[in-house]
């Protein structure tokens, strides 16, 4: 079952590849979206699979979907299923090969949500590159080869110095193979100096792919120039797993690194979220504007991951999945605006709620999700990663949750400008399969929103290994309870 | 019998999904019947909960499920009914109830019917969420809730650009409100470990924490307060907020919502008891609100901001009562409010649909011949508001000022300024109210042909709950006495819900009377004034007052909108937008100039690869032969 | 008995002939027969140490051996395969210059 949710987008895009009637292609997307969606229901009761893999440097092909890696396969693969439908009505050239790619993506992210291994985990994680790459490159927009060179620069540099981190790791700990476990077992007990510039190493891939500033511009030009339906974006969105990197790597195997670097990242990240949401309110591109927002999202994620407690990474990690939803349903509804109006320029909107009130009602309500209004899907997270952040820096928490005032002015700001006051040229409503595409979106969020407590338990069996700190921050409020 | 009242939140949610999802497909008046059904309901498990409370020490807790966790915190939803929960429930529910009824007719024909009542019932849910809930986060679900509401009744016709402003506006001013709530449910959490109101509550008795700690909490639940409650500063907001359909603005911008701020430091009254300084800031914030929002109400022509206004002085006195200890006689003064308020503003609402939308009291007058049972209730709410003796008002506002006569909380020479502050403003509120009353039912008729020739009385749907509302106005008093004329049942049923300990003077019996002779004296200058000034044709005196420094002053609403546009917006949209500039432009220039420099390199590095065989080979010898003498002298070929 | 030192100085000669070959020849057919003498030159100093390592035993004499019949299998395998190349080329561009061909399309 664990293989399943990376081999059926995997095989499926592979059939895509080779037939070429475009509602068979369809169909068959569907279809393995909506196959590994409901196998990734039953994920966290799956079992884990090892195999030795690369015997030359001992690597395993080593696959476990307890924890976090269950919560957030289980979200993408929901968000996939109305972005696959959505594509395969709106990619107008080559649409097998542009769901083919979606399918790999699908794919790789699984990979890189359940590896358990370094070396294998590196490998999804450069994997899911190429189909990103390709998506942006052939269909993007007008000027998408000067994000193109952007993008790929800041990802493979980043990931260059990652690669250093893992392949110094294995020998300087003495571990016996590259598996989390065996890691685990010897690199906490590397020497401080080690492990910091170890962290640093990983720090650069995952904080580019996070992403938090200054390292953030390649996501504004990766968004902006990406295909008008908003389809790549959303997998853009998907792949913001930087934060999941530090979560599930970096901070477990190298908590004394953790510690020293973390109280600098988490300034960063809490001066990102404010600066992020600021840029965003200026914007006049839709795509822009919702780049920046996500960034503040990032940010704001970052604060909950660097906060090394567990109510902060339980907490990040939850928005990790919840902005899938909020932010690729914006993405979304920013693709069905562009579809009628043929602009991403926000001021040639305006009063279209009056002609086409389902949208802006779909629109609105994960505008709240996404500026985090409580018993929506983003709330328990940004609640919980402030929150933790709280416990071990209140100053930049409390720059950070400035970011909260920030994001009700941008919400209600693009609300207004695109859906109300002067009616502009009325609009279309939604049309039933846009009311089929955004229905998961919405029932995922609603999901979270009230009962997010299921998938945080899940998120902490993986918390746990950031453990060593978390105890001490727990036990030291233990002590100020009971003082 | 109790815990069946957690039902009411979602009997109300259930009314606002019907008419939200199929609402559109029903018949006119059937959304609205649907909606009034469902808030009547919640009002019956209301009271039903209310007498079940009768005789207990202890509210009801309902668990619902576990909400957050991670390691030791844990987080379950639950509700808490209790004496002070249930009377707001019952206000909530009741007038709500009536102004459901009140919006039928109101809403006749508009073209957003059902929509509108489904807002309107998502409203009651999130408030009913709001003052049942045990702990922070769940009172802050509901907190949101009703400020999301808000935001799309204020918003209502968001056709109108002004509209949509106004929404915007008190959205934005209540979110610096939840940033207060936020940081201080994280301090909640660092100082006591837990998020929970009662066992907070119950480790503030215990008396392990810092009083600094206390303070900087109280004084961030304030916050919260003052946004949502619109105290001075962060008022702005609620006068735009009049921009949403009238029975909107009774019920959340009068009776419920806005009185949400004063429930939430009531609820967490021993926290702000243990901090002396937090209360002061209390009183004080209330002092300035009172003050000078009925300043302000003096000049003001609007029918319904004059009302806004009046609410904002309201709501002050509700605070200075909080600051001065006084939690019961806040929630009194919650109590009678609700329904005076709610009554005025239901009253210019039927004027306003006689007058075919026309709001400005310049262009009324003489309406109380076309509609009397409109001008009687009208002139029910403005007497009880100004403090007449036997009406409602009078005992809530009198507590008040008797209480911020003898509280130990603050020094004594504060007592008396924070007294004559509140004794000025109760003459203000007599004044601007009784001008309201006289321009808009009484002296000579100002209408313009149109609305004179549309003017009528409205529908008995909508004078029935002022029927109703004016009654309430007028008994509601009666259940909290002074302590020296009767046993006082409100505070005594509140006791079990606020347990402080904060002792106020007792004054002797003569000077209790005194007191209450002052107030009704102030009253009685206020309405004899203004009906003084008004009734008389204008002089030219009267005309240089209008037109002084000081009343312009009062008519710009003391200058706040124009300070935050000038002070505040400007520059934040100047930051904004160069932050915006600075991004794409140095910051991205700045980095992709590095991208430039890789780019150089791979250029100079292309230029190696020439094509020519002989030129690799020659490479690779010359490559080999360095490789052979760098073995020849460092290696060690044995 | 001749020295192995002559053997290998021959070889070396040999050798040094091939590379100046490769890289001074324009033609691709002479370059190619340049890689051959470079080829048969160490094929030379394989057999001649071959040779002065025979008193250890066979196997040590064969192990030479054994490479040489390798480089030869291996030369012929490549100089057919190259010719064809060559060929090729010659019979799409008209020529074998090296310096014409440097671009890597045809």
């Amino acid at each position: 079952m664990t293989l399943a949710v990376i081999f059926i987008p995997l095989i499926a895009a592979f059939v895509l590849l080779i037939i070429n009637d475009r509602k068979l292609q369809a169909a068959i997307a569907f279809l393995a979206a909506i196959a590994s969606f409901v196998v990734s229901l039953f994920l966290s009761s799956a079992l884990p699979i090892s195999r030795l893999w690369i015997p030359g440097f001992n690597s395993y092909f080593e696959l476990n979907p307890a924890g976090a890696a269950s919560v957030l396969v289980l979200v993408a693969s929901l968000v996939m299923i109305p972005t696959v439908l959505y594509a395969s009505k709106q990619i107008e050239k080559n649409t097998g090969n542009f769901l083919a790619l979606l399918l790999f993506m699908q794919a790789g992210l699984n990979g890189i949500f359940l590896a358990k291994d370094l070396v294998l985990f590196y490998l999804f994680w450069e994997a899911t590159l190429i189909p990103s790459l390709m998506m942006l490159g052939i269909w993007g927009r007008k000027n998408r080869r000067k994000a193109v060179v952007k993008y790929l620069i800041y990802a493979v540099g980043g990931s260059f110095f990652m690669l250093i981190s893992i392949l110094a790791i294995k020998p300087l700990a003495g571990a016996a193979s590259y598996r989390f476990m065996d890691l685990y077992a010897v690199t906490p007990k590397l020497p401080v100096q080690t492990q910091i510039w170890l962290f640093l190493g990983f720090s650069a891939a995952f904080l580019v792919k996070q992403p938090i500033f200054p390292l953030h511009s390649w996501l504004i030009s990766f968004n902006e120039e990406n295909h008008h339906s908003g389809v790549a974006d959303v997998m853009g969105t998907l792949y913001k797993v930087g934060a999941f990197g530090f979560f599930a790597w970096a901070m477990p195997l190298l908590p004394e690194g953790a510690k020293a670097v973390s109280p600098f990242l988490m300034v960063l990240a809490a001066f990102s979220a404010v600066y992020a949401i600021i840029a965003a309110i200026s914007q006049t591109n839709l795509k822009r504007a919702l780049a920046y927002a996500s960034l503040s999202h990032m940010g704001i994620i970052g604060v909950g991951i660097f906060a090394l407690n567990l109510i902060g990474s339980n907490g990040a990690v939850f928005l990790l999945a919840a902005q899938m939803l909020s932010t690729g349903g914006l993405f979304l509804i920013t693709g069905m605006l562009y579809e009628r109006r043929k602009s991403f320029d926000i001021n040639e909107y305006g009063g279209i709620a009056k002609s086409a009130p389902m949208l802006a009602a779909f629109a609105l309500f994960i505008i709240f999700t996404s500026i985090g209004v409580p018993g929506l899907a983003n709330f328990p997270g940004e609640f919980m990663s402030l929150m933790g952040a709280f416990q071990s820096n209140v100053g930049a928490t409390v720059i950070a949750a400035l970011a909260v005032i920030g994001a009700g002015v941008f919400g209600v700001n693009l609300y207004q400008r695109i859906f109300q006051a002067d009616e502009t040229k009325p609009l279309i409503d939604l049309d039933r399969l846009e009311l089929i595409v955004l229905i998961p979106i919405l029932a995922g969020i609603l999901w979270l929103g009230l009962a997010p407590n299921l998938e945080l338990e899940k998120i902490e069996i993986q918390s746990r290994y950031i453990n060593p700190i978390s105890q001490t921050v727990e036990s030291n409020n233990k002590a100020g309870d009971s003082q | 019998m109790i815990a069946l009242a957690a039902y009411a939140p979602l009997i109300a949610l259930v009314g606002a999904l019907i008419n939200g999802i199929f609402g559109r497909n029903l018949k006119e008046p059937l959304p609205g019947y649907i909606a009034s059904a469902a808030v009547f309901a919640a009002f019956v498990l209301s009271v039903m909960a209310f007498f079940g409370l009768q005789g207990q020490e202890h509210g009801s807790n309902v668990q619902l499920w576990q909400y957050l966790s991670a390691g030791n915190f844990k987080l379950n939803l639950a509700f808490n009914i209790d004496h002070l929960a249930v009377i707001m429930m019952m206000i909530i529910t009741g007038v709500g109830f009536l102004i459901h009824i009140y919006s039928i007719a109101y809403m006749h024909n508009d073209s957003g019917f059902s929509r509108y009542f489904s807002f309107l019932n998502l409203f009651i849910a999130s408030m009913l969420i709001l003052v049942m809930a045990d702990s922070f986060p769940l009172m802050f679900i509901g907190w949101e809730g009703v400020g999301v509401c808000s935001f799309l009744l204020i918003g209502f016709w968001y056709g109108i650009k002004a509209n949509a402003d106004a929404a915007r506006k008190a959205f934005i001013v209540n979110r610096i409100g939840d940033f207060g709530f936020l940081l201080a449910m994280f301090l909640t959490y660092k100082v006591f470990g837990t998020l929970n109101i009662a066992d907070m509550l119950g480790h503030i008795q215990v008396a392990r924490v810092l009083p600094a700690g206390l303070t900087a909490i109280a004084l961030l639940y304030l916050l919260a307060a003052m946004g949502k409650s619109a105290q001075m500063p962060l008022h702005v907001w609620l006068p735009d907020a009049m921009a949403g359909p009238t029975p909107v603005s009774a019920l959340i911008h009068a009776a419920t919502m806005v009185t949400a701020g004063v429930y939430l430091i009531a609820r967490i009254a021993p926290l702000f008891a243990a901090s002396p300084s937090a209360s002061m800031v209390v009183a004080w914030v209330g002092l300035i609100t009172a003050f000078v929002a009925a300043f302000i109400a003096l000049s003001q022509t609007d029918i319904k901001r004059i009302l806004a206004y009046s609410t904002l002085s309201q709501l002050g006195y509700m605070f200075v009562a909080l600051g001065c200890g006084a939690y019961w006689v806040a929630i009194f003064h919650v109590f009678t409010h609700a329904f005076f308020k709610a009554l005025l503003f239901l009253t210019s609402g039927s004027v306003i649909h006689a007058m075919g939308g026309e709001q400005d009291v310049e262009k009324m007058g003489g309406l109380h011949k076309y509609m009397k049972l409109t001008s009687i209730t009208a002139f029910i709410g403005t007497l009880a508001i100004a403090g007449v003796p036997f009406l409602s008002g009078f005992f809530s506002k009198d507590a008040i000022l008797a209480h911020a006569f003898t509280t130990t909380l603050a020094p004594v020479a504060l007592n008396y300024i924070a007294y004559i502050i509140l004794l000025v403003t109760a003459v203000m509120t007599a004044f601007y109210m009784m001008r309201w009353y006289y321009l808009v039912f009484l002296g000579k008729e100002r209408l313009s042909k149109e609305a004179k020739a549309h003017v009528h009385e409205s529908p008995s749907l909508m004078t029935m709950p002022l029927g109703v509302l004016a009654f309430l106005s007028v008994v509601a008093g009666y259940f909290g006495l002074p302590e020296f004329l009767a046993k006082n049942q409100f505070a005594s049923w509140l006791e079990n819900s606020i347990e402080v300990d904060i002792s106020f003077g007792h004054p002797p019996v003569w000077l209790e009377w005194t007191l209450i002779l002052i107030s009704v004296a102030a009253a009685a200058i206020g309405l004899g004034l203004a009906y003084w000034v008004y009734s008389r044709k204008k002089s030219k005196a009267m005309l240089r007052i209008s037109n002084s420094a000081i009343a312009k002053f009062s008519q710009s609403g003391a200058g706040f909108d124009g300070f935050y546009n000038a002070g505040i917006i400007k520059p934040a949209e100047e930051t904004a937008e160069g932050l915006a500039l600075l991004d794409a432009e140095v910051l991205d220039t700045g980095l992709s100039s590095l991208a430039l420099g890789v780019g150089l390199f791979a250029g100079l590095m292309r230029k190696i690869q020439t094509g020519y065989i002989r030129f690799y080979a020659l490479a690779m010898a010359l490559g080999f032969a360095v490789l052979v003498i760098l073995a020849a002298f460092w290696g060690k070929l044995s | 008995m001749i020295g192995t030192e002559y053997y290998i100085a021959l070889s070396a000669i040999i050798f040094s002939i091939g590379t100046v070959g490769v890289l001074s020849r324009r033609s691709a057919i002479m370059v190619f027969l340049s890689i051959e003498l470079m080829l048969n030159a160490a094929n030379l100093a394989m057999v001649a140490f071959a040779r002065a390592w025979a008193s250890e035993g066979a196997l040590a004499a064969m192990n030479g051996q054994a490479a040489v019949f390798i480089i030869l299998a291996i030369a012929a395998a490549e100089v057919a395969v190259g010719l064809g190349i060559l060929v090729a080329i010659f019979r799409y561009r008209e020529t074998t210059e090296l310096d014409l061909l440097s671009e890597m399309r045809l």
